[in-house]
């Protein structure tokens, strides 16, 4: 992949460019199964194509919520502890039971968007950099989460999620397992948002050129302040599932989802800097992503090695995606 | 200081035959140019003739794609404007290189500050040493303790002039050194380009302004679409901008049609914003009016404070007879204005974004239905304006980035044509456009103020407002000093009153 | 000459100072208030004022992070972000555990090695920032995978030791002896910005592109800018290693979030070009003021996180808006 560096900054079309990004990840994700059958006989069978995609369900949600926020060139690194929190909030809300589940439910969403709302008015309308706002949300998201729960030591943080969202998560239709159905239900609403409404295409106008999209009337703190409510909330709903999908919460729960969500946004071709990619790549990139984390668990590879081929495929990935804009 | 004296055969530095494209458009082609040492070369053309990418590969800062430099008789190559300074080349690039956060001392001296016997900079010496600098250069009324980002922009341009002269130039490229300086400064800078002439050294530059070309230039290079015309000793201002532009002068503009009588659409009264005040006019219907001035003299504030994207901090505006106070831009949509920018790329367009999605960005509201686009209304307006307009695109898909200025400037205008405005603000809307495309947009303007629309145009071109507008309103230091009424101006009164010049030529 | 307007007001020389460095002056006057707050607190705890104990062991317990802001801080400057901070000073933490030994031979030579070895590391991320034209924030993340994978690998458990003297060499506990080293910074740091290279780091985060037409060398600025980061994060690495006398290949994971709070607390800009690493000290500082403030405010621990979160965009907002009043007048 390193002549990909040296070769001469050719200038492509943009969409084109997009098209390629995103081929690449379902490609990756396709040789990685490839590979893995290779070592491990079996794995890029039916069964086993399902086990990854389950976990990058999981994965695949947060990252929907980094994919809105990246596509106008912000981060969200808030999203630990959102998603831990919300875990936390479902089960003690809920009691576990059926009863109030759809309560505990809303009450968690309404508190990702609220999370996400601070963000994006940290954000858009206090200017303050989206690192540093989303930082601090994580630290204050993590203080209220120990605080409030005592460091799960309440006595309703024990509960288990109620059974209605625990046969939402792992229950089964048409032979697919619940979660994988919400995620297609996700990737495809995702898609249409970001393709097909005008507040898609007003979010690809601010990625690309903010103060452009202010002159042409795109009211681009409200459309901000509401990517980032979005990211909350499907921290926070990521969250439902894990805890719907393991039945209890715990602490750091949330902890390997930023650098996952990071890396399946990029992974799945989006710009860092905004405006570029969409969500079918991240999509892909997920699911990548737990292909590569199976694959290499599936040959016992240590910890580190592990750690370090993460960082390296990465690394590959960007070289080969090309140079940033910055650069012409 | 190395003095010496080149033979009048041997160029100080000459380019030859360079090309240099930016996604497929030629902004230089097979062009070549040779500056003698010991004169004053102006370099004039159109916008987007190709002077600016030809000055940047001279000085550096950009790669030709084909042909030769060569300094003295030796052919060169300049990976970095580093490797020009080697050879004694300095460049002071139209977009400003001072760093905004660090002192003018600091920026004047960049490299070559007092240091200590460490090998430290002596930072009790620094500001003393650029007041002594900027002294020598007859500056006295910048600070060199400020910081960059505390002066004005006339400042700016001076303050990276000086920086260039100091360091002893054998060729001094100037690119629109003037566009920012009223009447003294333009003064001042001509004196020090005669004094660096007196020395030997070669001093380039551009500029619109035909008066500044006439006074100072021994040699004139004239540029049309990427390529030297031809270089003359002398010349006269309409045979130049004939070959400028490749017609008569009178031929590019179409005849304007005469000043309506009709009510009127927008009143100004005492505005006031960040960098202007007491700003008082009135637009009829149906009329171009123009906005003169030099950079940074506050037009540019005033039309952003019209169109609400900064804040207006009194005074009363009236559109259509109802009173506006635009908060932000979609208030002054909603009352029928519309804004086209300065700077097209930074301000304007969506580069990587499809044609399609660049004009229907300001309706996009309109054409949803639940949120929804309608997808196939959008296609036919977009589709409509790119016929109307005649858009050179091979698809609505094609990445605006990718078409050629005027083109790019025709979406912008589209964009907005889309949006039916009452008023259109217009800044500089031919910047970086072609002839043919110029005389399009020409037409354009005044069909649109045929069609009972008001205008208010701003251009740094004064030629443009002279053949363009109805009347003109001169700018300076933020307040309309001057109301050149209909009809009996030229494009000489446009420039004398920008830059402040006490006597007025009748 | 006939250029002379008539000459503005100039700015009184206060004034200006305190201007131009606002960020560092709001930063160490917050240090001012958060350690009177501290000794405050401490006194209605304790019925007497903080002493040399509480004044060495602050000290020394914020070298690690003070170390950190300033290599934070150098890749800041040019407009990046180091998010592998942490994983340098894992590996050189595990390093220096694994295999230094007693003897000053011993001790030497690897610190020598372990601080070539941050540079080297730093390098991989300015090549690949410089050369590679990546994204700063992607190119770090993924080397902090990678450094976190290596440190791991030297040194698969918690353990390893220290030898004492080192230990005696970089950490005197019973007096605060690292404020020498504080102060030996901040002449440092007074010195860079001296240098050419100082100037350069300024200028290219300044404006990029301006600062290649002044015939600097952007690559190589960067490059500096991100090794000499990675040489302070391997110092931070050895100083966290002699602190707690043994290593700990994830010990120092919390740092890359806390040097970027740091360095937003001291006033330096995530836009680059606008700082001061003296600044970010006083931010390492005020970061640990804060942990000890509410200790002593016997505010449940559990709620420390929350607060020190609250605090940060409290202090980011509020200083833009004193920035904003000051500079209009």
């Amino acid at each position: 992949m390193s002549e990909a560096i040296g070769a001469a900054p050719v200038r492509r079309f943009a969409l084109d460019a997009d098209g390629r990004r995103v081929a690449f990840a379902v490609l990756a994700a396709a040789a990685l199964f490839a590979v893995g059958d290779l070592v491990h006989p079996g794995f890029a069978g039916a069964a086993s194509i399902e086990a990854v995609a389950l976990n990058a369900s999981f994965v695949g949600l947060v990252a929907a919520g980094q994919c809105f926020v990246v596509l106008v060139g912000g981060i969200d690194l808030s999203i630990p502890w959102v998603l831990n929190g919300a875990a936390i909030l479902l089960v003690t809300a809920s009691l576990g039971q059926n009863a109030r589940a759809g309560f505990a439910v809303a009450l968690t969403l309404g508190m990702g968007a609220l999370v996400g709302f601070v963000n994006g008015f940290g954000i858009a309308v206090l200017a303050v950099p989206a690192v540093v706002m989303t930082l601090a949300m994580n630290g204050v998201m993590e203080g209220l989460t120990l605080g409030l729960s005592g460091g799960l030591t309440c006595g309703a943080c024990a509960s288990y999620a109620p059974p209605v969202v625990r046969a939402a998560v792992n229950g089964g239709f048409l032979g697919l397992p619940a979660a994988l159905w919400v995620w297609l239900f996700i990737i495809v609403a995702v898609t249409f948002v970001l393709g097909f409404t005008g507040f898609g295409r007003k979010t690809y106008a601010i990625g690309n050129n903010a103060l452009a999209s202010r002159l042409a009337g795109v009211n681009v703190r409200a459309i901000t302040i509401l990517l980032y409510m979005l990211s909350g909330m499907f921290s926070a709903l990521a969250g439902i599932m894990l805890v719907g999908f393991g039945g209890q919460a715990s602490l750091g729960m949330g902890t390997p989802f930023l650098f996952q969500s990071v890396a399946a946004v990029v992974i799945g071709g989006l710009d860092i800097l905004g405006g570029r990619g969409n969500y079918v790549g991240v999509a892909a990139g997920s699911m990548s992503l737990m292909a590569l984390i199976s694959v290499l668990l599936a040959v016992d590879m240590p910890e580190y090695g592990r750690s370090i081929l993460y960082g390296v495929v990465i690394l590959l990935l960007l070289l080969a995606y090309g140079r940033n804009r910055a650069a012409d | 200081m190395d003095g010496e004296t080149e033979q009048s055969g041997v160029a100080a530095i000459e380019g030859r035959g360079v090309s240099r494209a930016f996604g497929g458009v030629h902004a230089v082609e097979n062009a070549s140019f040779a500056v003698r040492a010991g004169e004053v070369h102006a370099l004039v053309g159109e916008n987007g003739a190709g002077k600016s990418t030809l000055i940047r590969i001279l000085g550096g800062l950009i790669r030709p794609d084909g042909g030769e430099i060569r300094v003295g008789d030796e052919t060169v190559s300049f990976a970095t404007p580093r490797d020009a300074h080697a050879r004694g080349i300095r460049t002071v690039f139209q977009e400003l290189t001072l760093f905004p956060a660090m002192s003018v001392a600091e920026n004047l001296l960049l490299g070559h500050e007092p240091r200590g016997p460490s090998g430290l900079i002596r930072r009790s010496a620094l500001d003393g040493a650029a007041e002594a600098a900027l002294a020598g250069l007859g500056i006295t009324h910048i600070d060199p303790r400020a910081l960059v980002e505390e002066t004005s922009l006339a400042e700016r341009q001076v303050i990276e002039i000086a920086r260039a002269v100091l360091r002893a130039p054998r060729v001094l490229f100037l690119d629109e050194p003037t566009s920012a300086l009223v009447e003294h400064e333009v003064e001042w800078l001509f004196a020090i380009v005669r004094r660096l002439r007196g020395e030997g050294r070669a001093v380039v530059f551009t500029s619109h302004r035909w008066r500044e070309v006439a006074s100072i230039a021994d040699r004139i290079t004239i540029m049309r679409n990427g390529t030297e015309v031809g270089t003359f000793p002398t010349i006269e201002e309409s045979e130049a901008v004939r070959l400028m532009t490749g017609r008569r002068v009178g031929a590019l503009y179409p005849p304007l049609a005469p000043a309506p009588t009709g009510d009127t659409v927008l009143a100004a009264e005492h505005l006031e914003g960040p960098g202007f005040r007491d700003v008082s006019f009135r637009l009829g219907r149906g009329e171009i009016l123009g906005f003169g001035g030099l950079t940074g003299h506050g037009h540019r504030e005033l039309f952003l404070s019209l169109f609400g994207a900064a804040p207006l901090s009194g005074g009363a505006l009236r559109v259509g007879g109802k009173p506006l106070h635009p908060r932000r831009p979609r208030d002054a949509m909603a009352a029928g204005i519309a804004l086209i920018p300065e700077d097209r790329k930074t301000e304007g367009l969506l580069l990587p974004m499809s044609v399609r999605d660049n004009l229907t960005l300001a309706l996009i509201d309109l054409l949803c239905r639940a949120g929804v686009i309608a997808r196939g209304r959008e296609r036919s307006m977009a589709q409509r304006m790119v016929a109307t307009l005649q858009i050179k695109t091979p698809s609505l898909a094609q990445a605006v980035g990718n078409l050629s200025g005027g083109n790019q400037q025709k979406v912008l205008l589209g964009r907005w044509l889309l949006a039916e405005p009452q008023v259109l603000l217009l800044s500089d809307v031919t910047r970086g456009v072609d002839v043919a495309t110029k005389s399009e947009i020409y037409e354009l303007i005044m069909r649109l103020a045929a069609g009972g629309r008001g205008v208010l145009l701003y251009s740094s071109d004064a030629l443009e407002l002279s053949h363009l507008c109805h009347r003109v309103l001169v700018m300076r230091e933020g307040r309309i000093v001057r109301e050149l009424a209909a009809g009996g101006f030229t494009a000489e009164d446009v420039v004398a009153a920008a830059v402040g010049e006490t006597q007025l030529a009748a | 000459m006939s250029a002379s307007l008539a000459a503005p007001a100039r700015l009184t020389r206060v004034r200006r100072y305190l201007l131009h460095n606002l960020g560092l002056n709001l930063a160490l006057a917050l240090l001012v208030v958060v350690v009177a707050l501290y000794c405050g607190v401490y006194f209605a705890q304790q019925g007497r004022f903080p002493g040399n104990f509480e004044l060495t062991s602050t000290v020394d317990n914020t070298m690690p992070l003070v170390l950190a802001a300033i290599a934070q801080t150098l890749v800041v400057l040019t407009r990046g972000i180091d998010l592998s901070i942490g994983g340098m000073m894992d590996l050189t933490n595990a390093l220096a555990a694994a295999h230094m030994k007693a003897g000053i031979g011993s001790m030497l030579g690897w610190s020598a090695l372990i601080l070539a070895v941050g540079a080297g590391l730093g390098l991989v991320n300015g090549l690949l920032v410089a050369y590679g034209r990546l994204q700063p924030i992607l190119v770090t993340l993924a080397t902090l995978s990678i450094f976190q994978g290596l440190a791991i690998r030297v040194l698969p458990d918690p353990g390893g030791a220290i030898p004492q003297a080192y230990t005696d060499a970089l950490v005197n506990t019973s007096a605060p002896w690292a404020l020498v080293y504080v102060v030996a910074l901040a002449l440092l740091w007074l010195g860079f910005r001296r240098s050419a290279l100082g100037v350069a780091l300024f200028a290219v985060g300044n404006d990029e592109r301006a600062a290649r037409a002044n015939g600097i060398d952007v690559i190589r600025t960067k490059l500096a800018a991100y090794m000499m980061g990675g040489v302070f994060a391997a110092l931070a690495g050895l100083v966290l290693a002699a602190t707690a006398t043994s290593g700990d290949a994830t010990t120092g994971d919390g740092f890359t979030l806390r040097s970027v709070v740091a360095v937003v607390l001291g006033g330096v800009s995530l836009f680059g070009g606008r700082g001061s690493a003296i600044g970010a000290m006083a931010g390492a500082f005020i970061t640990m003021m804060i942990v000890n403030v509410l200790f002593f405010t016997a505010i449940d621990p559990l709620y420390q996180s929350f607060f020190e979160g609250l605090f940060l965009v409290v202090v980011v907002v509020l200083g833009a808006v004193i920035g904003r009043r000051f500079r209009r007048g």
